[in-house]
């Protein structure tokens, strides 16, 4: 910034020089010259300390404004009470600038009426011309100091923003190894553990579980992993959930074997939870009907336009009189419950039963302005 | 395990067979098993710079491959030991929760996949399945291949995926059947299928995810030389 800044003093130094030198209007030339003189010796001088970040101290930044102030103020002096334009001419926006950069746009606005206070009181009559400079002076110390404090704020925040990816990314690698070392050993306790019978078999159960839990875990931070970018450029708090996570975990809780896609399924958060609740009460009537470790298959399936989550059992499938009879009966009976969830969420809910067990088919379809917007995005 | 059935006709001489683990108590537990059903287990290794320096000399039939391995990982062992010897058949034996390392092997050529707590019975009726050219799948992996193929059909691919590396309905229906964890066996007879076409279909969607994987390969190396990779998303994450 100072750079650009540096750059910007030759030019306005050159300017007032040129000016100065055509115009050659002074009515006390020697006095005139050596004011010109200065302004030469400081823009030096404050191109040479402004270099370096840890010689832009306060005390530079008030010297460099106080002898743009007084060049100014030395005007009358030197070119007569009616002049119009003063010495420095546009040279004192390098101390007005050097303000707005350092000190934001509280320091840019101070600077801004410094100089013009002065250049208003230098003259003796204040023409039209006169009053748009020192606005123009004040607006643009003012709006300069905004832009560069809005600059050096976002480059620290993506500073700090790079440094949390980095440290998460290590994270996630470190977990990663540990994971699966933990993984390695839960899966040789389930083995070595079915073998010996008894006990054995208990911790092996128990070493099941763990290993489930873990995966699913694993899962859910995968997906969060995926989500963030999206989250991330919109800061909207995350109104969709990853469905395919979501279903590895209530899997892993309820010991059904589960079929996801790679990637995330988004939906909207409280059609996943529908969806959850629904294949939940699937899993119950497994449980009831079959038998509490009777296994159960769930599948999801991303078709693009619509989510097709599959849950099935090898169960003695469902009595037609049984169905019949909850509903004469006025019951809301559970399959009635999850066509009902389906059905609030616009979906629907198929069930397919017979003597080789039973599947349900729960189906529903994704917006379609979510469905361009996820295409967008991709 | 989804896919039950007994070995096609037992081989007269073993199986011969590697283990590439880097747990040394994985690795003595995979092979006890192994030998103790009469397999013969020529080499073992702990790392992909191990699997592949000893693949060529050990000629194994099946590699039993562990996918978080030091360097080369898993799918790098796969895709290089079956370009040494593509009549080899490479198993997935894995503790891996990264679900995305398992289909990359997929692509990469392996024909079977057994997460680790499966039961050392279902562990060698996989090896002897894979030996015999069938594809063992997990309803956990046909989920993922059903899935990579309805994204390659969805996500607009520039071209358009060729129907040769599509899935035809009946591959779809019969992937979703094993997904949804029913056997060949009842596969079959669901469709009035044999159980040998059941099989085929299976193996179909697996050499038709293989194939895409190696056009989009060629696909990429293409656009890389010719305008400088402008089409990295088609690679995915190899």
């Amino acid at each position: 910034m100072f750079r650009a800044l540096a750059w910007l003093r030759i030019a306005l130094l050159a300017n007032a020089v040129g000016l100065n030198v055509y115009r050659d209007n002074f009515d006390h030339p020697a006095a005139g010259w050596v004011s010109v003189g200065v302004m030469v010796v400081w823009t030096g001088v404050a191109l040479v300390r402004y270099r370096r970040p840890e010689h832009r101290t306060q005390a530079l930044l008030i010297a460099d404004l106080g002898v743009a102030a007084a060049m100014m103020a030395v005007t009358p002096l030197i070119k007569g009470s009616w002049f119009s334009a003063t010495i420095p001419g546009f040279w004192v926006a390098g101390a007005l600038f050097a303000w707005g950069i350092r000190y934001g746009w509280r320091g840019g606005l101070f600077a801004g009426v410094v100089l013009a206070g002065i250049d208003l009181i230098a003259r003796e009559h204040i023409e039209q011309k006169d009053y748009s400079l020192v606005f123009l002076m004040v607006l643009g110390g003012a709006t300069v100091g905004y832009l560069c404090g809005s600059l050096q704020e976002m480059a620290a925040e993506r500073d700090r923003a790079q440094r949390r990816a980095a440290a998460e990314a290590e994270r996630t690698r470190l977990g990663r190894a540990v994971h699966d070392g933990v993984l390695q050993v839960l899966a040789l306790v389930q083995r070595r553990g079915a073998e010996l019978g008894g006990t054995g078999a208990e911790l092996s159960r128990l070493a099941a579980e763990q290993e489930e839990a873990l995966r699913a875990l694993i899962r859910v931070q995968s997906a969060v992993d995926t989500e963030w970018p999206t989250n991330a450029a919109t800061a909207d708090p995350p109104t969709e959930t990853d469905l395919a996570s979501a279903l590895g975990a209530l899997a892993a809780r309820r010991h059904a074997e589960v079929a996801l896609p790679g990637s995330p399924v988004l939906l909207p958060t409280e059609a996943v939870g529908e969806l959850l609740g629904a294949v939940g009460a699937c899993l119950d009537n497994v449980a009831r009907h079959v038998g509490e470790d009777a296994p159960a298959w769930i599948l999801l399936e991303d078709l693009g336009d619509r989510v097709v989550v599959s849950v099935r059992d090898e169960g003695p499938g469902i009595p037609e009189e049984r169905l019949a009879a909850a509903e004469a009966d006025g019951r809301w009976g559970v399959s009635e419950s999850i066509r009902g969830r389906l059905r609030d969420l616009g979906g629907q809910a198929r069930l397919e039963t017979g003597p080789h067990g039973t599947e349900w088919e729960l189906e529903l379809r994704r917006d379609p302005a979510a469905t361009d917007d996820r295409e967008a995005r991709r | 395990m989804a896919a039950s059935s007994p070995p096609a006709g037992t081989t007269p001489t073993p199986i011969r067979v590697m283990v590439v683990d880097d747990h040394p108590m994985w690795r003595d537990a995979v092979e006890r098993d192994l030998v103790a059903a009469g397999l013969e287990v020529v080499a073992t290794a702990a790392t992909g710079a191990e699997a592949v320096a000893r693949f060529p000399a050990a000629r194994p039939q099946v590699v039993v491959l562990d996918l978080q391995i030091p360097a080369p990982n898993g799918v790098e062992v796969t895709r290089s030991v079956l370009s040494h010897d593509p009549s080899a058949r490479v198993l997935i034996l894995s503790a891996s929760g990264e679900q995305e390392d398992v289909l990359e092997a997929v692509k990469a050529g392996a024909t079977g996949y057994l997460v680790k707590s499966a039961s050392s019975k279902d562990l060698i009726e996989a090896v002897r399945r894979v030996a015999n050219g069938d594809s063992v799948f997990t309803p956990g992996l046909a989920g993922l291949v059903l899935g990579e193929f309805r994204r390659m059909d969805q996500a607009g691919a520039e071209p358009e995926t060729p129907p040769g590396e599509r899935l035809t309905e009946r591959e779809t229906e019969i992937l979703k059947m094993v997904a949804k964890g029913l056997s060949y066996r009842q596969i079959a007879e669901r469709l009035v299928l044999s159980h040998r076409t059941v099989q085929n279909h299976v193996q179909n969607t697996l050499r038709k995810l293989q194939l895409h994987n190696r056009v989009q390969l060629t696909r990429y190396a293409i656009a890389q030389g010719l305008d400088d990779g402008e089409e990295d998303e088609e690679l995915g994450n190899q």
